[in-house]
């Protein structure tokens, strides 16, 4: 083995290598932070350039994509409160009023360090517990997938602002718009017209939610300080400040290791799960929403930390866990490699390959991100009254690319004002997101499990995977509970 | 805009309750058709929609409860520039009608105009007087810009208007 490795490590470590890892960890870094461009469109872009290359190197420059956008998308979150990808939308929560303080690159900094920890953590669960996680992976089904993500749905608490009930009646809007469209078995729901029948995308969503309030409240309001351009100020996490988050990244890490190789889940869920249990666990928690550092690195290392792992079903099973893992598969077969339990017999010296190249993957990573941060922390000094009509003319070109569909411009239309009018109604708008991207999968899985079980909703807790999430449901629904209860008390006192 | 009428718990929790009871007997019956033949015993498209619409209308009820009883969490004092309610209602509909003009007149003037005309409109009602040059200098290049960008990068065909497509955009 440790010879296998050695021949790996001298295949990859080669100028040419690196050079394309290095491109593709920039062009992802790039493509994540504008609006309304997704990893997904990186690596689908990326592809016919593959078919020239060979195997491993192409691979690599795939993964790297991946992993640069799923970064990248943190930098808008933080600068421009536009997450450029889903999985940063809790970053936003953080990262957004740091900048505003001007401390946007201390909040770059730490999203860098816990997305580099995170995908380096989540390389080596790939490298060492492939194997056991593809199992895990396995026993997953419906039942076991609607308590996870009923579980991940809690994190609603954690991000409801003062109010908890208004966080309820939010995650309600967002779970309900998430039905619109096309059903498990062909229903089209609330189709008011023919662009309906295909359901509402989460990027216009997403950004019209997050971004263009900012632009509305800055119209109608016009409060003097919220035009000043923010000082740069502190860039640097002190050493207390990082240590103060290393739980939170570590953890992180650990639950993007794990969710990421359960296909289907993804980055999102991951980062909502880490942020939920990060805000509910850390000592700083009441000032998670409000620029609180410990957020951005669980958010930021769960995410990051789904990158690698998602690449264990699809190398230990054959199976892709989502749209780009899916892309992956076809770069794969058409390189004349077939992913799955036989690719570790058949082309071991490729697998070390791979493994290897994604260590180096999350270095890169480290020097993209440090040179990247440099010219993109000056946008927070862009007066608001500039920055945030080109933030709008951004996400309506970015949006429009995705589909090429007027429809999805008017969502985003429709959805800023929906935003700006929850801000004034004080209902958080987190939540509502929260819900809306994890809604299908609690909706499919629900439907899915009772099918199964012939209507017996008692499906929903006979593994032992279902018993242990509905027990830890109940415990955080309990403690949320006491928590709000005490926190109502103290109102009145 | 920012009296405790429109944004107090009360009203909000009846706005809330009601918009989900309309879901409920009005969207759902018409707008979630049940299919002929559902396989075994699945649940029906209807249950989830449904099911969260009842509990959203619960949850509205609760707010409005509470607000009666003087235990829901009353709404923040927004932070403005001292504007006087008129003001902040002309500048909310002036910003809806730059968003309503912009879709109607793309067809027409096509998306890179639309674009031009909609960051311009938005600078304005923003109320910048200090960075003239940069305002004008982003409404006309910013689009451009970003026009080449995706359409090099990607190569999205933006939609051309009726009566610009002579000129190619």
């Amino acid at each position: 083995m440790a010879h296998d490795i050695l021949y790996a490590l001298q295949a990859v470590a080669t100028w040419q290598n690196l050079l394309i890892m290095a491109a593709g960890i920039w062009g992802g870094v790039i493509i994540g932070a504008i609006p309304g461009m997704t990893g997904t469109m990186a690596v689908t872009l990326a592809l016919p350039f593959t078919f020239y290359m060979e195997p491993v190197p192409s691979i690599l420059l795939l993964v790297a994509l991946y992993k640069g956008s799923t970064y990248g998308g943190s930098v808008s979150a933080i600068l421009i409160k536009t997450p450029g990808t889903a999985s940063a939308a809790c970053t936003a929560l953080d990262g957004y009023p740091l900048a505003r303080q001007g401390k946007a690159g201390k909040a770059l900094n730490m999203a860098l360090y816990s997305s580099v920890i995170g995908d380096f953590i989540s390389n080596l669960s790939l490298i060492f517990l492939a194997a056991p996680l593809a199992i895990l992976a396995l026993r997953v089904g419906p039942p076991e997938y609607f308590m996870l993500m009923l579980f991940a749905l809690t994190t609603v608490a954690g991000v409801s602002g003062n109010s908890l009930l208004l966080g309820l009646i939010s995650a309600t809007f967002g779970l309900l718009l998430a039905t619109a469209g096309e059903d498990l078995y062909g229903s089209f729901r609330f189709a008011f017209t023919d662009d309906m029948q295909a359901g509402l995308s989460v990027a216009p969503v997403l950004i019209g939610l997050f971004a263009l309030p900012e632009l509305l409240k800055l119209i109608v309001f016009r409060a003097a300080h919220k035009n000043e351009a923010a000082k740069l100020g502190d860039q640097k996490v002190s050493r207390s400040e990082f240590i103060g988050s290393v739980k939170s990244i570590l953890r992180g890490s650990v639950i993007g290791a794990v969710l990421g190789a359960i296909p289907g889940i993804g980055p999102s869920a991951a980062a909502f799960f880490s942020y939920g249990e990060a805000q509910r666990t850390s000592k700083n928690g009441d000032n998670f929403g409000k620029g609180e550092l410990e957020g951005i690195a669980a958010s930021e290392s769960a995410n990051n930390g789904a990158c690698g792992a998602t690449m264990i079903p699809l190398l230990a099973l054959g199976v892709p866990g989502d749209v780009i893992t899916g892309v992956m598969l076809g770069a794969f077969m058409i390189q004349g490699l077939t992913p799955g339990p036989l690719l570790f017999q058949t082309n071991i010296h490729e697998v070390y390959m791979l493994f290897i190249g994604m260590l180096f993957s999350s270095v890169l990573l480290f020097f993209a991100g440090k040179v990247i941060m440099r010219g993109f922390s000056h946008v927070a000094r862009v007066p608001q009254s500039l920055l945030a009509p080109v933030v709008l003319l951004l996400c309506l070109f970015g949006i429009y690319s995705i589909a090429s569909s007027m429809f999805d411009v008017a969502i985003l239309l429709i959805m800023g004002v929906t935003g700006f009018i929850m801000f004034l109604l004080n209902i958080p708008a987190a939540p509502f997101l929260i819900a809306f991207i994890i809604g299908p999968m609690i909706e499919e899985n629900l439907r899915r499990a009772l099918a199964i079980s012939r209507g017996d909703p008692s499906v929903l807790i006979s593994s032992p995977i279902t018993m242990i999430f509905a027990a830890l449901i109940i415990l955080v629904v309990g403690l949320t509970v006491r928590r709000e209860f005490l926190k109502s008390r103290n109102r009145k006192a | 805009m920012h009296t405790s009428f429109l944004r107090s718990p009360w009203f909000c929790g009846l706005l809330i309750a009601a918009f989900f009871a309309f879901v409920i007997f009005a969207l759902i019956p018409v707008y979630v058709p049940r299919p002929a033949f559902i396989p075994g015993f699945a649940p029906p498209p209807d249950m989830w929609p449904r099911t969260v619409s009842i509990i959203g209308c619960a949850l509205g009820l609760l707010l409005f409860v509470l607000a009666l009883l003087g235990r829901a969490v009353e709404s923040e004092a927004l932070e403005t520039d001292h504007a006087p309610k008129s003001v902040l209602i002309t500048r909310f509909i002036g910003a809806m009608v730059v968003f309503i003009a912009y879709v109607l007149l793309l067809p027409y003037v096509g998306f890179l105009i639309a674009s031009m005309a909609l960051t311009g409109a938005m600078i304005l009602l923003t109320g910048e007087k200090n960075y003239r040059y940069w305002a004008i200098g982003l409404t006309l290049l910013g689009p451009i810009v970003l026009q080449l960008v995706f359409h090099s990068a990607l190569g999205t065909q933006f939609p051309v208007g009726i009566l610009t497509k002579q000129f190619g955009f």
